[in-house]
C-alpha cells in the first residue's frame, strides 16, 4: 500500500485506490442507510409494540405498511400530506417559473434600465434561509386565533387577516416561491442569453414578425431550461422543513417533510420512516422526468455559439414604471421581512408596536421571568445555549467545507484519471446520489443506520460527527461535480509532466494540481460553508439538546412561542451568510449560478 | 547510450478497440525516430509506452540492457527511473510556476543542492536562448518561448533520451519552419537519442534519420525516410508520404508491355518482367517529363490548371481518365487547356498490387 503512494507500481494507482475507497464510503453512507431504512419499515420500535398487540422489538411487521397506505388513519398520516405536498410543490414552482422568467425575460431581452443591480438583487431570496420569508410571513400576518398576538399588518391598516391567508398551504406556496424564484432567473435567463441572435435574425429575413419569432423560434428554445426549472424547484420543494412547519404546524396542516418530522420524533418511527421512503421515490422520479424530457434537449440551448447580441426590446415610455415595480417587489421581498424580523426583535410585548414598547431585551437582557415574555432566557448575546449553538453552526460550516472540499478534489480526481472505465462511472453516479434524495429524507436515512449501535460501529446519535456527514454527503455532488470541472481544465499532460521528472503522488496534489486550481476550489468551500450555515432540513432529525445548532433552536423557540429569539437567531445568520456571499464573490469572483448546479 | 527495443508490444485499450498490435521495433542509440501515422494509429500510445505513462498489454520494452517493461516477468520501472524526457504536446508548462521554477522543479524535488541548480538552470536557459525569460510566468510566453521552455525542463534532467509528441502542432508555419531546424541542431549538440511522433510527414521526412511509419495500430515500414518515400513498402506508405500527394495509376501488364489505357508506355518498360496483370502505378509529382512536342512513350494531355508557387509550377493534366499532378518548373511555363505531352520517369518502382504491397521494393 505504500508503495503506491510513491508511485512505483503500475496497479495500485492512487487514481485506482481512492477510487475504490471512495465506492466503499459512498456504498456505507449512501446506500447502506437507504436499504436499512426500508428495513426499518417492516421492523417492531420500542416505541410500537405497544400499538401493535403482542409484538416484540425487532419483530417483523406490515402494520406500518397497513397504517400508512391502508387504515383509516392512512388520511391524516400519509394521503392528506401527500397531496399537501403535491399542491405545494406544483404551486410553487409555477409561481417561480412565472417570476423568475419574467424578471429574465426583462434583464436579458428589454433595454430596463439598472439591470445590474436587478440581477445582483434577484438572487438574494435564495442566499436567505428559505424558512426566513416564513418567519416574516408570521411577523407581519399573524392573526389573534392561534398565535396569540397580531401581527404588524393589523398595526398599521387595522385589518385582521383570515386563517388561510395567515397560516397553512397559501402562505407556504408564497413563501417558498418567492425563496426558490432566484432559480429560475439563473438558468432561463442564462437560456435566453445563450440564443444566438442569428437564429432570431434569420427569422426575420425570412419575413416573421416578432410575435412569430418569439413563438417558434425562441419559446422552443428555451422549453429545456422552463422544465428544469419547473422540476428542479419541484424536487427542491419536496424536502424543505422549515416553512411548512412553520407555517402549517399553528393550523395542523401537515406535508411529507413535517409528517415524517412528527412521526419520527413521536412514537411511529416506522411511519416515519415510510414518509421519507416516498419523499425519496417522488424525488428521485422527478429527476428521472428531469432527466429523461430535458436531458437530451437541454444541449442545443448551450450548443449555439457567441453569435451576436439580440435587439433589445424597446419598453418605451413604459421602461421606468417597469423599473418601479421591479424595484418594488425586490425591496418587498428581501428588505420588509428583514425588516419585519428585526422589529420584532425589538418589541419588549410582541404585537403592541409603540416606542414605548421598544427594547433590545431579547438581545442583551439578562434572563427573567417577568419581563416581556417572561422565558427566563438571557438575550441572544448573553444566552450560552443561543452562542453554543452559533458556535457549533460555525464549526459544522467549517468542518463541512473542507472536508467537502477535499473531497470534491480527490473524487473529482479519481473520476477524470479514470475516465471511461466502469469505475469511474460508478463513483460519478454514486457521488450524484444524495442529488436525488430530498434533504429530510437523507437525514432520515442516516439516522436509520447510526440510531443504534452496527456491529463495530457505536450509535452516532447526537454526535458532532453525524452532523459533519449528513451535511457533507448533501453538499457532494455539487463539490464532486466542481472538482471534476477543475480537474479537466487542469488535464492530464500537467501532471503527467510531474511524474515524468520524478514528483510523487503528495508532491504532484501538493505542489502541482491544487495550487494550479486553488481559486476555484476555495469557491468550492465556501458554498457547502454558507449552505451549512442556513442548513434546518438536513440535520433537523440529527440534532439532540447537546449538539443544537442555531438553526434548529430557532425552531425550539417557535414551538415555545418566542418569536423575538427565533427572529432573532434567522436576523443574525442571515447578516453571516449575506457578509460570506458577498466576501466570496469580492475576493474570489464566485458567481452563485455556479454553486446552484442548476 | 542505449538502443530502445520494443518486442512484440500491444496495446488494447477495450477488447473492441487495439491501439498497438504486435510492434517490434529496434530504435538505434542516437538517432533521431520519428513515429509517423495519421490520427488514430496508435503513435502517441507508443510513446507513452515507451515513457512509462500507459503499460503495454502484452510485450516487453528494453532501453538500453534495462528491461522497463516486461508483460512476462511483471516488471514494471516507473517513468521517472527510465532516464528519458518527454516533451508533451500541449506542452503542459505549470502556470502557476515562474520560467525558472519549471525548469527546476525536477531538480528540486530530486533534492539537488542551490547552487548547482542554479548553474544547470543558467547553462540549459543560455543554450535554449530563454535566459531573458526566467523570472515571467509561462502564459505570458509566445508559442515558440513555451515549447523551448518545455524542452528546457526536460533537457535540465539530462536524459539520455527526448521523447517529442506532436511539438510542432500547435505553432504557426513560419515558428514551425524556424524550430525544425533547431530541433535538429539539438539532436547534433545533445547526442540523445530521439524518439518524435508528428502527423506531418514533412516533418518526417525533414528531421529524422529514421522513420516508423504506422497505421491502425500497426507498424508498416521501419527505415530511413528517402528510403521509405523512394520505396514505400505499400500503397498506404506510397500515399502518406510526399506532397502533393503521389499519382496512383492503374496500368496493365500484357506480353512484356506496359499499357496505360491503350498507350504503351516505352519509359516504363523495365516493369514488363513483373508477371501480373492489372496493376497499379505510383507515380510521384516530380516524376515526370513535360513535352510541348508528340514524342514516343509520352501520352497526350491536357492542363486543367496551373498552380505557380514561385520556385515551380504545379499543374493538373488530364491524360485519358486519369488526373495527375505534375511539378515542373522549366519556363516558358504551360497555360490553361493547352495540349501537351507527358513522358513518365520513375526514379524508383513503386508498383502495387491487389493487395496494395509494393510488388518490387528491391532497387532495379
Amino acid at each position: 500500500m505504500i508503495r503506491f503512494l510513491r508511485g512505483s507500481s503500475m496497479y495500485f494507482t492512487p487514481e485506482r485506490v481512492l477510487s475504490v475507497c471512495f465506492i466503499g464510503l459512498l456504498a456505507y453512507l449512501v446506500i447502506v442507510p437507504l436499504f436499512l431504512m426500508i428495513q426499518e419499515t417492516f421492523i417492531v420500535h420500542p416505541l410500537e409494540r405497544f400499538q401493535i398487540p403482542g409484538s416484540q422489538v425487532g419483530d417483523f411487521t406490515l402494520s406500518h405498511w397497513y397504517r400508512f397506505f391502508v387504515s383509516d388513519s392512512a388520511y391524516t398520516f400519509f394521503y392528506r400530506p401527500l397531496v399537501n405536498t403535491l399542491v405545494i410543490s406544483f404551486g410553487l414552482s409555477f409561481l417561480a417559473l412565472v417570476i423568475g422568467g419574467t424578471l429574465a425575460w426583462l434583464v436579458v431581452r428589454t433595454d430596463l434600465p439598472m439591470k445590474e443591480t436587478v440581477s445582483n438583487w434577484a438572487v438574494i431570496p435564495y442566499i436567505l434561509p428559505s424558512w426566513t420569508l416564513a418567519l416574516a410571513w408570521i411577523s407581519l400576518f399573524k392573526n389573534d386565533r392561534i398565535g396569540g398576538e397580531k401581527g404588524i399588518f393589523f398595526a398599521v391598516t387595522g385589518f385582521e387577516t383570515p386563517d388561510w391567508f395567515a397560516y397553512g398551504l397559501f402562505p407556504i406556496t408564497i413563501t417558498l416561491a418567492l425563496h426558490y424564484f432566484p432559480f429560475a432567473f439563473l438558468l432561463i435567463g442564462g437560456a435566453l442569453r445563450n440564443i444566438d441572435a442569428q437564429l432570431e435574425e434569420s427569422a426575420t429575413l425570412l419575413g416573421a414578425n416578432r410575435l412569430t419569432t418569439v413563438r417558434s423560434i425562441i419559446v422552443p428554445l428555451i422549453i429545456p431550461s422552463i422544465m428544469a426549472t419547473f422540476l428542479l424547484s419541484f424536487a427542491r420543494g419536496l424536502g424543505t422543513f422549515g416553512t411548512p412547519a412553520f407555517l402549517g404546524g399553528p393550523v395542523r396542516e401537515f406535508v411529507l417533510s413535517t409528517s415524517l418530522y412528527a412521526n419520527l420524533i413521536g412514537q411511529r418511527p416506522g411511519l416515519g420512516y415510510l414518509a421519507a421512503l416516498v419523499m425519496i421515490l417522488i424525488g428521485m422520479l422527478v429527476l428521472y422526468m428531469d432527466h429523461k424530457m430535458v436531458g437530451a434537449r437541454r444541449s442545443f440551448v448551450t450548443v449555439t455559439g457567441k453569435g451576436a447580441r439580440a435587439s433589445l426590446i424597446p419598453l418605451g415610455k413604459l421602461r421606468w414604471l417597469v423599473l418601479g415595480t421591479v424595484l418594488c417587489f425586490l425591496f418587498s421581498v428581501i428588505a420588509v421581512p428583514l425588516v419585519a424580523l428585526a422589529i420584532d426583535t425589538v418589541m419588549l410585548i410582541p404585537g403592541v408596536y409603540n416606542w414605548d414598547n421598544l427594547t433590545l431585551h431579547y438581545w442583551i437582557g439578562e434572563a427573567s421571568y417577568s419581563i416581556g415574555l417572561g422565558t427566563g432566557e438571557a438575550g441572544i448575546f448573553r444566552n450560552s445555549q443561543i452562542l453554543m449553538a452559533l458556535k457549533n453552526t460555525f464549526t459544522l460550516a467549517v468542518v463541512v467545507s473542507v472536508v467537502t472540499g477535499l473531497m470534491g478534489v480527490l473524487v473529482g480526481y479519481a473520476i477524470v484519471k479514470r475516465r471511461g472505465t466502469f469505475i469511474a462511472k460508478c463513483l460519478d453516479q454514486m457521488s450524484f446520489m444524495p442529488y436525488l434524495i430530498p434533504s429530510i429524507a437523507l437525514g432520515a436515512t442516516l439516522l436509520a443506520m447510526f440510531a443504534i449501535p452496527r456491529g463495530p460501529i457505536p450509535s452516532l446519535h447526537g454526535t458532532f460527527l453525524l452532523l459533519v456527514i449528513v451535511c457533507s454527503i448533501s453538499a457532494l455532488p455539487y463539490a464532486v461535480k466542481a472538482g471534476i470541472s477543475a480537474m479537466r481544465q487542469v488535464g492530464d499532460e500537467i501532471e503527467e509532466a510531474a511524474l515524468m521528472v520524478g514528483a510523487s503522488w503528495w508532491e504532484r496534489m501538493g505542489k502541482i494540481i491544487i495550487p494550479i486550481q486553488k481559486s476555484t476550489y476555495f469557491a468550492g468551500m465556501l458554498l457547502p460553508f454558507i449552505s451549512v450555515t442556513r442548513e434546518l432540513s438536513l440535520v433537523i432529525l440529527l440534532v439532540t439538546p447537546t449538539n443544537q445548532l442555531a438553526t434548529t433552536i430557532s425552531l425550539l423557540f417557535t414551538d415555545r412561542g418566542w418569536y423575538p429569539y427565533t427572529n432573532g437567531i434567522v436576523f443574525s445568520l442571515t447578516i453571516i451568510v449575506v457578509i460570506c456571499t458577498v466576501f466570496s464573490r469580492r475576493i474570489m469572483g464566485t458567481s452563485l449560478a455556479k454553486g446552484l448546479g442548476g | 547510450m542505449p538502443d530502445i527495443i520494443l518486442d512484440g508490444v500491444s496495446k488494447l485499450f477495450s477488447k473492441q478497440s487495439q491501439a498497438v498490435e504486435n510492434l517490434s521495433i529496434t530504435i538505434p542509440d542516437g538517432s533521431f525516430t520519428t513515429i509517423l501515422g495519421p490520427s488514430g494509429c496508435g503513435k502517441t500510445t507508443t510513446l507513452r509506452m515507451i515513457a512509462g505513462l500507459d503499460s503495454p498489454t502484452t510485450g516487453e520494452i528494453v532501453i538500453g540492457d534495462v528491461v522497463v517493461f516486461s508483460q512476462k516477468q511483471g516488471t514494471y520501472l516507473h517513468p521517472s527511473k527510465r532516464n528519458l524526457g518527454l516533451v508533451f504536446q500541449s506542452y503542459a508548462l505549470w502556470p502557476h510556476f515562474t520560467v525558472a521554477e519549471n525548469i527546476t522543479f525536477g531538480l528540486k524535488i530530486n533534492s539537488i543542492g542551490k547552487r548547482e541548480i542554479n548553474k544547470e538552470l543558467e547553462q540549459i536557459a543560455t543554450a535554449l536562448r530563454i535566459d531573458n525569460l526566467l523570472g515571467r510566468y509561462t502564459n505570458e510566453l509566445s508559442g515558440g518561448q513555451q515549447q523551448r521552455v518545455a524542452i528546457a525542463r526536460v533537457l535540465i534532467m539530462k536524459p539520455s533520451v527526448l521523447l517529442l509528441d506532436e511539438p510542432l502542432s500547435n505553432l504557426d508555419a513560419t515558428l514551425r519552419m524556424e524550430m525544425r531546424a533547431e530541433l535538429k541542431r539539438l539532436h547534433r549538440e545533445t547526442a540523445a537519442t530521439i524518439i518524435y511522433v508528428t502527423h506531418d510527414q514533412l516533418e518526417a521526412l525533414t528531421m529524422s534519420t529514421h522513420l516508423a511509419l504506422m497505421k491502425s495500430g500497426v507498424l508498416q515500414q521501419f527505415a530511413p525516410p528517402l528510403e521509405v518515400y523512394d520505396q514505400p513498402i505499400n500503397q498506404f506508405a506510397a500515399d502518406f508520404l510526399g506532397s502533393p500527394r503521389i499519382n496512383l495509376i492503374n496500368i496493365k501488364v500484357k506480353s512484356g508491355s506496359v499499357f496505360w489505357g491503350d498507350n504503351r508506355i516505352s519509359s516504363c518498360e523495365k516493369f514488363a518482367g513483373i508477371n501480373e496483370k492489372d496493376m497499379c502505378l505510383g507515380l510521384r509529382a516530380e516524376e515526370f517529363a513535360l513535352h510541348r512536342e508528340r514524342k514516343s512513350g509520352a501520352l497526350e494531355g491536357k492542363i486543367l490548371t496551373v498552380l505557380p508557387t514561385g520556385a515551380d509550377w504545379f499543374y493538373q493534366v488530364q491524360v485519358n481518365s486519369d488526373v495527375l499532378t505534375i511539378r515542373h518548373n522549366e519556363t516558358p511555363a504551360f497555360v490553361c487547356d493547352e495540349v501537351i505531352y507527358v513522358e513518365p520517369r520513375p526514379n524508383s518502382v513503386k508498383l502495387f498490387g491487389e493487395n496494395e504491397k509494393n510488388l518490387t521494393p528491391e532497387k532495379l
